[in-house]
């Protein structure tokens, strides 16, 4: 039986590749077991929708929660975590494309028009974030 | 060519790219004007409601686009070797 966590998966039955699969999930969406042979369990992908876990680094939700911030001018003890909505801070749709684009620059990335569309949250902007830095 | 309303998501892609392309002037001058002339012009237009003037400003403002995609190039050809101390500043105090 495997639950899935904040990035942490055990499985007591899987003894040597355990090791090496556990340094490489820390902070994914999929999980894949590398078991020789037959497959225990099919390779697990988490759908977008679910949002089980947060597959972005803590450091990167803090930027992006700081850039947001300036953007919208709030006050620095505002309480903006991951999930809250750009819509809910205060921000119409002009403020999310300069968001988008501050973010850009800050992350030395470039979003696509139809990804940047439909980011309406700070986790989301952070999970792409992480998606196209991997790259 | 144009449909008779501009929706939403056209507005917001022209506001995108008008930044974008503001973004590789390499002067600091004209790039800071280009973002606040976008911001300030997309706001003070953000409250109209009649879809004749929301068209016309939307048409003006691809008429700026094309404006400030010609004038990257032409900067870019007689960029100055220093750069302003504006960035070199900003550069200084971040890192």
């Amino acid at each position: 039986m495997a639950s899935i966590t904040r990035a942490s998966v055990s499985m007591p039955s899987l003894s040597t590749s355990v090791n090496q699969s556990q340094r490489r999930i820390s902070g994914l969406n999929s999980v894949s077991f590398p078991v020789s042979g037959r497959s225990m369990i099919p390779s697990l992908r988490l759908q977008r929708g679910l949002q089980v876990c947060c597959a972005a680094k803590q450091e990167t939700v803090d930027k992006v929660v700081a850039i947001v911030k300036k953007q919208l001018a709030l006050p620095a003890d505002a309480a903006v975590t991951g999930e809250s909505k750009f819509a809910a801070l205060g921000a119409d749709s002009l403020d999310t494309v300069e968001i988008v684009m501050g973010l850009e620059e800050e992350f030395d990335i470039t979003v696509e028009e139809e990804s940047a569309q439909s980011i309406t949250t700070v986790q989301e902007a952070a999970d792409m974030i992480e998606k196209l830095v991997e790259k | 060519m144009a449909s008779t309303s501009v929706s939403r998501p056209q507005i917001l892609s022209l506001y995108r790219s008008i930044l974008r392309t503001a973004r590789q002037f390499t002067d600091y001058n004209i790039r800071q004007y280009s973002r606040r002339r976008a911001v300030d012009g997309f706001r003070q237009n953000g409250g109209l409601t009649d879809p004749s003037s929301i068209s016309a400003a939307f048409s003006d403002g691809e008429s700026q686009l094309q404006v400030v995609k010609r004038q990257a190039v032409v900067y870019s050809l007689y960029a100055p070797e220093v750069r302003s101390v504006m960035e070199t500043y900003l550069a200084g105090k971040r890192s």
